[in-house]
């Protein structure tokens, strides 16, 4: 497959990650800005673990996600009282607390006789575990589409489920579902925790592509794409923030039609669906829609 | 309906497992090899502004990072990504070509906008090494 290519599709199936990761907590109501944070954290956990303490690939992923997720619930248990805005200025104030927190981060030993680790604004090189395993790019593509086919699998499996119906009773009226039964803040907590997880994951699998993460990988401009993906593929389903990834990196991107224009077509495309669809192209009604033409009922 | 979703974590899981030998058969490519060498490389890159918008002509001097020998007769590939917004802005891999210099390399980026990239310099060849050079594009 063409290198290129197989860039395009890896980097895909990464912010694929991220965007699922902002699309669950857009489904308990809460719109975060702030889902780099767990990104950058996750890929300079899974790095530390492989390139300071020679872990192996897996468990450093593992490592990313727990590290993630605990951040995440860290944040979330006194933060996701707030409604709205409110919740969406506090993860994007989180976020650059950890931004500025990595720049000034350092932990350098040595290993095989180099200097290796995170160096402040220098960000954090050497993360070769697997380049130096000699998985190709390709192989690292089937990787990384497993875990996000794994991830969507939970998706439709939860969404399927009381747990994805509690979820979203909580995203459209919480006082509702809390006079239902359902325990509001309990699932929210789990949800930004499970969300936490899901972008340090894509953290952990971009720092082994690249062999590097950065401080500015931190920057405002992941979050809010992670939340736009979600708002243009849609939110009736886990496949519309994908589906939103393809449309950006694999449509506009891949494909550069608009080159330097492209931000500027994103940017105009994400008002336009807003204002046409303001629950997403996959909204609740095409998806259910969809399901009906495949059971034979339209 | 519940069949399809039994068909489609099946699918899953086979994506996963069929992952794994494919693994397994690289390490042991691998390791049949001849040893790839230790040293990795060290790179100093200056790019100018070429002759179209967003083009930039680089000039890659890759030495030994121990040795400091400059670094002949390699595979050079030159890929960029914006730091700011990982993943989102990549740039199509270019080959270097010898300049005819011991250790320097020409390439020749399209960039989409102005601003801070992380040029990914991956050398194959005697020394087997992935560089990491961020720079500013005005």
């Amino acid at each position: 497959m063409d290198e290129y290519l197989v860039g395009v599709l890896s980097n895909i199936a990464v912010l694929g990650l991220v965007a699922l990761s902002a699309y669950l907590l857009l489904l308990v109501g809460a719109l975060s800005f702030g889902q780099q944070a767990f990104f950058g954290i996750g890929g300079y956990a899974a790095g530390i673990a492989t390139a300071l303490w020679s872990w192996s690939l897996i468990p450093a992923l593992v490592w990313g996600a727990a590290i993630g997720g605990l951040a995440a619930t860290a944040l979330a248990a006194p933060t996701l009282r707030l409604r709205g805005v409110y919740f969406a200025v506090a993860s994007l104030a989180f976020a650059e607390m950890t931004r500025i927190a990595l720049e000034l981060f350092r932990y350098r030993i040595e290993v095989d006789g180099d200097l290796r680790g995170p160096d402040g604004t220098q960000g954090f090189r050497e993360i070769r575990c697997v380049f130096e395993n000699g998985i190709t790019p390709g192989e690292y593509l089937l990787i990384l589409c497993a875990v996000l086919a794994v991830a969507l699998v939970l998706f439709a499996w939860m969404e399927r489920s009381r747990l994805g119906v509690a979820l979203r009773m909580i995203g459209t009226d919480p006082e509702l579902a809390a006079v239902q039964g359902v325990p509001v803040t309990r699932f929210r907590v789990l949800a930004a925790c499970a969300s936490g997880m899901l972008a340090a994951l894509g953290g952990g699998l971009y720092a082994h592509l690249t062999t590097y993460v950065e401080p500015r990988n931190v920057d405002v401009m992941l979050g809010v794409h992670a939340v736009a993906y979600g708002l243009i593929g849609g939110l009736g389903t886990a496949f519309g923030p994908l589906l939103g990834v393809i449309f950006d990196i694999g449509l506009l991107e891949g494909t550069r039609w608009f080159a330097g224009f492209r931000m500027i077509v994103f940017g105009g495309l994400v008002a336009l669906v807003l204002a046409l669809r303001p629950r997403g192209i996959l909204d609740e009604r095409a998806v259910h829609q969809i399901t009906r033409i495949f059971r034979g009922k339209a | 309906m519940k069949r399809e979703w039994n068909e489609a974590l099946v699918t899953a899981i086979a994506l996963v497992m069929t992952s794994s030998p494919v693994l397994a058969q690289e390490r042991a490519r691998a390791e049949n090899s001849p040893t790839p060498a230790k040293e990795k490389a060290r790179a100093t890159v200056s790019c100018s502004a070429g002759a179209e918008k967003l083009t930039y002509e680089c000039r890659i001097e890759l030495l030994g990072a121990k040795s400091g020998t400059p670094v002949t007769g390699a595979d050079v590939t030159v890929g960029a990504d914006m730091p700011s917004m990982p993943g989102a802005h990549n740039v199509k891999p270019v080959k270097a070509t010898p300049t005819g210099e011991p250790g320097a390399y020409k390439a020749k980026l399209a960039l989409e906008m102005h601003g801070e990239w992380a040029l990914k310099i991956t050398v194959t060849g005697r020394v087997r090494d992935v560089v990491i050079h961020r720079m500013r594009f005005d």
